[in-house]
């Protein structure tokens, strides 16, 4: 059984890339037989990540209306994801439904933890957003304590 | 205003957004039971794409524009490759060319297999989404994942990737896999055929909302194959038959207040249709023996007008692509080199390929230095936008007494009969009813 972390976003679409941008910062820096990896979010390619997961941290952006750069924490294999992240964001909803889904066939890694950062911008071609790449930063250190590594 | 009090307006209204591959939103608005007005708001990335690929080289044209789509980045590194190849005068052809539509056929089996069962078969079971499907019919889930699998696995092993394949280049490929490994992929291929042709009989089993369109069926022709990966004249059931460089003479794209995409449509003709049923209705001789028999078994006419009866034809090309897949791996053997050389030529050039949505067409052109001047993408989503709004205007107007809801949910399952970049988002769109 394995750990993974799953890094969601699309590169090209502003604050939609902090889940990359952590996955940049996680690269080589992560304990021994852990895998980041990057996913564009869509349900089936994460549930095929999480096979064979005992544990899953995902990484993505949220478009919830809180403040950019907020960062949630939400242990999701206990309970579903949070309304206002499902109901008004376009984003996690591929994580969310893929999360749900995985729960109703079993298939859910008993731990699962997803990580979001809101974003403040979406534009095609722009850049991270500065509270964002911060968010980010700290996200980063988050996930490898929560691995057991110092940060 | 007489008018306004005097008009029953009902406006039925969904709100974006999806999360990959664009972002959309549908306006119907009835005066007095009739509809007066269909909207459908699509984001669509190729337009800064478009700007993005000026000035760089001509070689990188298929990596950038792969990551316009993460359902069919294989589409759009094909018509990519097709364009700068045909103006350097370079034709990929004998075993690299099987690759690529062996590799096409990988990322038909994925995109096909998302669409039917976890898209759209929700519509008509009646339920909200796939993960309702999954709590009543598990099996039907699970043998979506697998299907799923089995197309990364095609991708794994011949793009390199599963998602954004990086093997890709202008003139083929960076290496070649090897017999071998084509052959692990083969007892998968079999059982995913084998998923598939039961696929076909679930979905021609289903309820089809009574609808039947006019269309005008655009295809690729590929000079005696089923369209996949490449083709070289656009034909229709209307006898249009021109060369793909003589797109742009046929094609007119218009840009509309409501949509930040341009909707094309044929020049003094009107809308088209792009995609599996246009590709059915017009190749439908060329399917797999097992694939069209599938299709007959199912009940298929030759030409068919119910869009949403797409799902059936989707499960169909599915087979196909199982059978086609099987095919070019039986047929394999390594190619010594990986790729030919492709010196660039100033001009225009022109490529097109059937991602699983329908006709993507590239146009670039070059200057002495192979530097990319402009680049033009018309992808299958706007093309099919008019014919989308048609649907939905004749659907409603033949439907308008449904109550609200029901009326909503069909007409996100009509929008969904394209299988559309706005897909994903269909299902979380959200209803406003104006009654004026």
């Amino acid at each position: 059984m394995t750990t993974r972390v799953i890094c969601v976003g699309n590169e090209l679409r502003g604050d939609d890339a902090a889940g990359l941008e952590v996955l940049r910062l996680l690269e080589g820096a992560l304990p021994e037989g852990v895998r980041a990896v990057a996913c564009e979010g869509e349900p089936v390619s994460l549930l095929l990540l999480w096979e064979e997961c005992d544990t899953a941290i995902v990484v993505d952006a949220t478009q919830s209306g809180a403040q950019p750069g907020t960062i949630r924490r939400l242990p999701v294999h206990d309970d579903p994801l949070p309304d206002e992240l499902r109901r008004t964001s376009t984003h996690l909803l591929g994580v969310a439904e893929a999360v749900e889904l995985a729960r109703a066939l079993g298939k859910l890694p008993p731990r699962t933890i997803v990580y979001g950062i809101e974003g403040g911008s979406w534009d095609t071609g722009a850049g991270l957003t500065p509270e964002v790449a911060e968010a980010a930063e700290v996200v980063a250190v988050s996930i490898r304590r929560e691995l057991g590594m110092d940060a | 205003m007489s008018e306004k009090t005097s008009a029953r307006t009902k406006t039925i209204r969904t709100d974006y957004l999806a999360r990959v591959e664009g972002e959309g939103g549908m306006l119907v608005r009835m005066r007095g039971g009739k509809v007066t007005d269909v909207q459908l708001k699509i984001y669509e990335p190729p337009r800064f794409f478009e700007a993005f690929l000026r000035g760089r080289d001509f070689t990188e044209a298929p990596d950038v524009t792969a990551r316009i789509c993460g359902i069919c980045p294989v589409a759009y590194q094909m018509s990519s490759c097709l364009a700068m190849e045909s103006l350097a005068g370079v034709e990929v052809g004998g075993q690299l060319r099987a690759l690529r539509r062996l590799l096409y056929c990988g990322e038909w089996i994925e995109s096909h297999t998302l669409h039917i069962f976890m898209l759209h078969a929700p519509d008509f079971l009646g339920v909200a989404s796939a993960v309702e499907l999954a709590k009543i019919n598990p099996g039907l889930v699970e043998t979506a994942l697998e299907l799923k699998k089995i197309g990364n696995e095609v991708m794994r092993i011949v793009g390199g990737r599963e998602v954004h394949p990086i093997n890709v280049r202008v003139g083929g490929w960076y290496r070649t896999p090897t017999r071998a490994q084509l052959d692990t992929l083969v007892p998968d291929l079999r059982w995913a055929k084998e998923a598939s042709l039961e696929a076909v009989r679930v979905v021609a089993g289903l309820d089809f909302p009574e609808l039947e369109q006019d269309y005008e069926l655009v295809a690729l022709d590929a000079a005696g194959e089923y369209p996949i990966d490449r083709g070289g004249r656009l034909v229709s059931n209307r006898g249009l038959d021109i060369p793909i460089a003589d797109f742009f003479d046929h094609v007119e794209e218009i840009h509309v207040e409501h949509s930040n995409a341009l909707h094309a449509r044929l020049r003094e003709r009107g809308s088209y249709l792009v995609g599996p049923l246009a590709r059915y209705a017009l190749h439908r001789d060329l399917l797999s023996p097992d694939a069209l028999a599938a299709a007959d078994e199912a009940g298929l006419e030759p030409v068919v007008r119910n869009p949403f009866r797409s799902i059936v034809v989707r499960a169909v090309e599915l087979v196909h692509a199982c059978d086609e897949a099987l095919r070019l791996i039986e047929a394999y053997e390594q190619p010594p080199e990986p790729s030919l050389p492709v010196v660039p030529a100033a001009g225009v050039g022109h490529g097109a390929s059937e991602a699983p949505r329908g006709i993507l067409y590239h146009r670039y052109r070059l200057d002495e230095t192979g530097t990319i001047r402009d680049a033009k993408i018309v992808p299958p989503t706007s093309q099919n936008q008019r014919s989308i709004e048609e649907d939905l205007h004749a659907f409603v107007s033949a439907h308008a007494g449904l109550p609200d809801e029901e009326l909503r949910l069909r007409c996100e399952q009509a929008i969904r009969n394209y299988d559309p970049c706005i897909s994903c988002a269909t299902h979380f769109l959200t209803l406003e009813i104006d009654r004026g």
